[in-house]
């Protein structure tokens, strides 16, 4: 059986047109994604069934024993810590938050540690952004600011950019100019019409050079800006205000750099005042294919998109202090449930190192590094595979990943809704 | 009248406890007050050892002695208005959140957003603050309004971020990006930090040691003569069409 128009759901891309060939119950082969996407559709070997620590062995348990383990600790425990779901569907992602306020703890999602930065900029200057299909159509300069979408978002350029045809554009291969400004020579940049390489921590400085040159400030700017030579800076300023729509894509080289949301900030500080000259949007390269979903749902359940505090029983947002991070580095809570991320693979040691102190309770199909610190693991479908539910792609458009396989796996939204159901009969008691 | 509140020691020691009650006024109406310890309500002696000399009529007249283990206690002097809170150790995040009047003395280290958003009245830590000394809210465009905030040892990040008024004074090192979008006030950092006034609008920003990393888009005015030293006077921030004053003794571009 051949499955038309699956969604991946791997990168933020969350490309829509993929086709799946299923037998007997496994995918086959898998058209037109990527590699990256190709992998998370063929999967890897899952976990059986719901384990538990005993000692330094796992023991097998049901799904029943393994929820209400969940359900006991999260009622117990003085601030506990929800993380992760960037890896799952909304619907899930909206049980989480209101268990989060039933218990009052802090919900955390993997924006934290990677566009949160880019949201505390925007909640001080505004997003200039637009959809991924406005760009294709329209846009005749493309900036990649510390992203390399060749190894993070494969299809970023083929679908909307480099290598993509344009509505309004003639011969879109020639009339789109691409630049790709980062530390390094990336792969991206090899294909890059112009590559400025700024020094690791420059990203700021380069920015408030372009916006002073952008307003024909350009006497007082040094010769060279963090590496870069003003003659360039002044190719590129021409380059931008030349074009006729220009769109800029950042990621993680520019949101974890030295200043973080200050570059972000900059560089939407940017984009307005090119926009006075001409039309320029700005958006951020996000990375897990529901992390903006994370994000929205949270927004729209709680007012702030990540890092809510429910602690005193109404939300209390402040990044920094109510992120995951903050908090296991600080050792500031005392129970975690991990859903759809790993943060063992990416945080720093001494987040582990409380995370191996407290008991943790995690919901993810495969073996990762946080099961090392887990008590108990349960494994579910993986949604755009054997569970369907709403993602939101990078540019915040909702697109329903579809089921391609069924399994006996129940999905995250099954599985935290029934602790949900525990907590509030143990509340009503 | 004098409060002292001892920290008793705790089993969950690590989560933090929020103390928005422990400021000088609401000791006028005794100490029936209550704290929070992560998502649990507690009454103050549950936390502290209490004890009260003498009586006061007016905030103006109570001073609150902290000690113990304090270094996780938030929210401390937030919305306070008179009156003197003294920590002979370290304090937690947010202490003196919105202040107006009175004076905290802070005798250990500071955590993140001391003086947040403060209107009035003197805050004086004789250790290090961290991130966020003196600054604004996530999202928000005025930080500090008034009041002073004043730092003998070090500063973290982001001090006095979209200071807007009052005056903050460091003796030790600022990190990076202090004074950052800066519209008012005045910022003093006696030692050396990293791209000051960034982004800045108004005010005035002193370094008496080296700006580093210097942000590009300071026009240079001259070399002006200020409390017995010679700085060198820039105005901007022109990326942002900003008209402040940054005064440094010393800087280097990442050029
Ligand atoms: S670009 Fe991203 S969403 Fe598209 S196929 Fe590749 S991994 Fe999947």
């Amino acid at each position: 059986m051949i499955v038309k128009d699956a969604v991946c759901p791997f990168c933020g891309c969350l490309c829509d047109d993929i086709e799946v060939e299923v037998e007997e119950g496994r995918v086959v082969a898998v058209t037109n994604a990527c590699e990256l996407g190709t992998t998370k559709f063929m999967g890897e070997k899952r976990m059986k069934n719901p384990i538990l620590r005993d000692g330094d062995r796992w023991k097998d348990i049901t799904y029943d024993e393994a929820v209400r383990y969940a359900a006991d600790m999260l009622l117990e425990a003085e601030r506990p810590l929800m993380y992760g779901w960037s890896g799952t569907h909304g619907e899930a992602q909206c049980v989480g938050v209101h268990m989060a306020e039933l218990i009052r703890g802090v919900i955390d999602n993997t924006s934290s540690v990677c566009h949160g930065p880019s949201i505390l900029a925007i909640q001080e200057v505004g997003h200039p952004g637009c959809t991924l299909g406005v760009v294709k159509n329209r846009a005749d300069l493309v900036i990649y600011w510390g992203s390399n979408p060749i190894d993070a978002h494969p299809r970023h350029l083929s679908r909307y950019t480099r290598y993509a045809e344009g509505f309004f554009l003639e011969n879109a291969f020639r009339d789109r100019k691409v630049i790709v400004v980062d530390v390094r020579k990336t792969e991206t940049a090899n294909i890059a019409d112009e590559f400025v390489q700024i020094k690791p921590g420059g990203d700021y400085a380069v920015l408030s050079a372009l916006r002073a040159i952008v307003q024909g400030k350009t006497d007082t700017i040094p010769r060279t800006v963090a590496g870069v030579t003003r003659e360039q800076l002044v190719r590129v300023a021409n380059l931008c205000l030349n074009a006729k729509f220009g769109a800029v894509y950042f990621g993680l080289g520019l949101t974890m750099t030295r200043g973080k949301y200050k570059n972000i900030r900059n560089a939407i500080e940017l984009v307005s005042e090119l926009s006075r000259h001409t039309k320029f949007t700005i958006s951020a390269m996000r990375g897990h294919y529901n992390v903006y979903g994370s994000n929205e749902v949270n927004t729209w359940m709680t007012g702030y998109p990540f890092g809510i505090d429910f602690s005193r029983g109404i939300a209390f947002y402040n990044p920094g202090e109510t992120t995951a991070v903050d908090i296991l580095a600080r050792k500031e809570c005392d129970a975690a449930l991990i859903v759809g991320s790993d943060p063992a693979a990416h945080f720093p040691r001494k987040c582990l190192e409380h995370l191996a102190e407290i008991p943790v309770v995690q919901l993810d199909p495969y073996p990762n590094a946080t099961t090392a610190f887990c008590n108990v693991q349960i494994p579910v479908a993986v949604t755009g595979i054997d569970a369907e539910g709403t993602a939101y792609r990078m540019d915040g458009v909702p697109i329903r990943t579809r089921k391609v396989i069924s399994s006996d796996y129940p999905s995250d939204e099954e599985i935290l809704a029934r602790m949900y159901a525990l907590m509030q009969e143990a509340r009503e008691r | 009248m004098k409060v002292m509140l001892a920290m008793k020691p705790a089993a969950k020691w690590f989560i933090p406890i929020e103390a928005e009650s422990i400021v000088p006024k609401n000791f006028l109406s005794g100490t029936d007050l209550l704290v929070w310890r992560g998502n649990r309500e507690l009454r103050l002696d549950e936390v502290f050892s209490v004890s009260v000399e003498g009586d006061a009529d007016r905030s103006e007249e109570v001073e609150v002695v902290l000690s113990g283990d304090t270094f996780r206690l938030k929210r401390v002097g937030e919305y306070m208005d008179g009156g003197t809170i003294t920590v002979l150790g370290g304090i937690g995040m947010h202490c003196g959140n919105f202040m107006s009047g009175g004076t905290i003395e802070i005798h250990g280290n500071a955590d993140g957003w001391l003086g947040r958003e403060m209107a009035g009245g003197a805050i004086v830590c004789r250790g290090d603050a961290a991130d966020y000394c003196a600054s604004g809210y996530r999202g928000g465009r005025k930080g500090m309004t008034g009041g002073t905030v004043e730092v003998f040892g070090r500063a973290g990040d982001f001090l006095a971020e979209s200071l807007a008024g009052g005056t903050v004074i460091v003796h030790g090192d600022a990190g990076d990006m202090p004074g950052a979008e800066m519209r008012g006030g005045t910022l003093v950092v006696n030692g050396n930090c990293s791209r000051p006034a960034a982004n800045m609008k108004g005010g005035s920003c002193y370094v008496y040691g080296t700006a580093q990393r210097m942000i590009p888009t300071f026009r240079k005015i001259g070399t002006v003569q200020h409390e017995g030293r010679a700085l060198i006077r820039f105005s901007g921030d022109l990326a942002n069409r900003g008209k402040g004053n940054l005064f440094v003794k010393g800087y280097e571009y990442l050029d």
